[in-house]
């Protein structure tokens, strides 16, 4: 088809797409965290010290919120200059509620970007690893049928708080002709 | 493929119409039409039917399994089984709409048939989706289906398949990162 724009979808794998905008938009998420070490003139970067002028730096051990980008950048196992800790919605417990039953999660409210998040989160050396990918995987399919549950029923289709749904939004629309 | 795609595809089905005028015989590239006299019926595809219902230079009649009583005998059959039973149309879905659209004063108890058709419609539907559960949750390799119809492979086709994409990717994660890219230097 000869379109003048072909969006991009995202990478769902350890690699972003570079072109994808809800790859873009996705990695300004931030991610709970600590300096390991002085962080000259990161400030800025992190929304603080405004007051002080451009730059300041973090001092070692300070809590950070650090938005994916950059957390990516800076993340070294041989240099450690950040440390980064797993959003709640990833950890042991949320893992559990997620096994049982996908559907009764608000997953936009949790984070708008599970899927893509998850995937880039597995790039930080993290014992936790397996684990994360596992669930990840297993609530993709409970929120494929919800969405087609939800896409037949079209008077019922909830849109806001459509939990799994946003990596499907943009390709499955309710065929109402029929 | 498009809603619209299968309905263009389905307009070249055969169906009878009793003209009323008359023409000799038309040789279009896809073969001949015709001849029409009027009051005799004749079978033409139904993008020429539509045309000519839509111009009142005829007269639509329903095909065979347009009725109810066999539409509610094949209702009642796809309730039974669980698997897709032969539809009588390949089309059916995409006849059933144009020909109520733009015939219903020639069809009885056209509203009754929209209905029968409509409740087979999500019988399959539910059906389609409960057999791509069944695939997934199980993580079968092959599934085969028969006797199901373009619209309802178009309906799912997409999304199947883009899902299945969106898990294979998700899947890849599990490995660990072991095999370097090619353009690693």
């Amino acid at each position: 088809m000869a379109e003048a724009y072909f969006p991009v979808g995202p990478g769902l794998g350890p690699e972003e797409n570079f072109l994808s905008l809800d790859d873009i938009l996705m990695s300004q998420e931030k991610l709970p965290g600590r300096a390991e070490s002085n962080l000259p003139r990161l400030a800025f970067a992190l929304g603080q010290g405004s007051g002080a002028g451009s730059g300041d730096s973090i001092p070692e051990g300070s809590k950070l919120e650090i938005p994916m980008w950059l957390a990516k950048g800076l993340h070294d196992s041989k240099r450690r200059l950040i440390s980064v800790e797993l959003p709640k919605i990833y950890k042991e417990a949320w893992r559990t509620v997620f096994s049982a039953d996908a559907n009764v999660v608000d997953l936009h409210k949790m984070g708008p970007y599970y899927y893509g998040f998850g995937s880039q989160l597995l790039n930080f050396d993290n014992p936790e690893n397996p684990e994360i990918a596992q669930c990840i995987l297993q609530v993709t399919w409970p929120g494929t049928v919800f969405l087609q549950s939800g896409a037949v029923s079209c008077l019922t289709y909830p849109t806001s708080s459509s939990s799994l749904l946003k990596p499907w939004q943009r390709h499955f629309q309710p065929d109402k002709s029929y | 493929m498009e809603p619209a795609e299968a309905e263009f595809l389905a307009e070249k089905e055969l169906v009878t119409i009793v003209p009323s005028f008359s023409m000799d015989r038309v040789h279009l590239i896809g073969g001949d039409l015709g001849p029409f006299n009027p009051g005799l019926p004749v079978e033409v595809p139904v993008w020429l039917a539509i045309n000519l219902k839509q111009r009142q230079k005829c007269r639509l009649i329903p095909p065979a399994w347009m009725d109810v009583e066999k539409l509610e005998e094949i209702r009642d059959q796809e309730r039974k089984e669980d698997t897709f039973t032969p539809m009588p149309s390949p089309y059916y879905m995409e006849l059933t709409k144009l020909l109520l659209n733009y015939a219903s004063d020639n069809i009885p108890k056209a509203d009754e048939i929209r209905t029968l058709v409509k409740d087979t419609w999500d019988t399959r539907m539910a059906k389609l989706r409960l057999s791509a559960d069944s695939f997934v949750r199980q993580q079968e390799a092959h599934a085969k289906l028969d006797n199901l119809t373009l619209m309802e492979i178009n309906t799912i086709g997409t999304f199947l398949t883009q899902a299945l994409d969106h898990m294979y990717k998700l899947r890849t994660n599990l490995q660990p990162s072991g095999s370097a890219e090619s353009q690693d230097f």
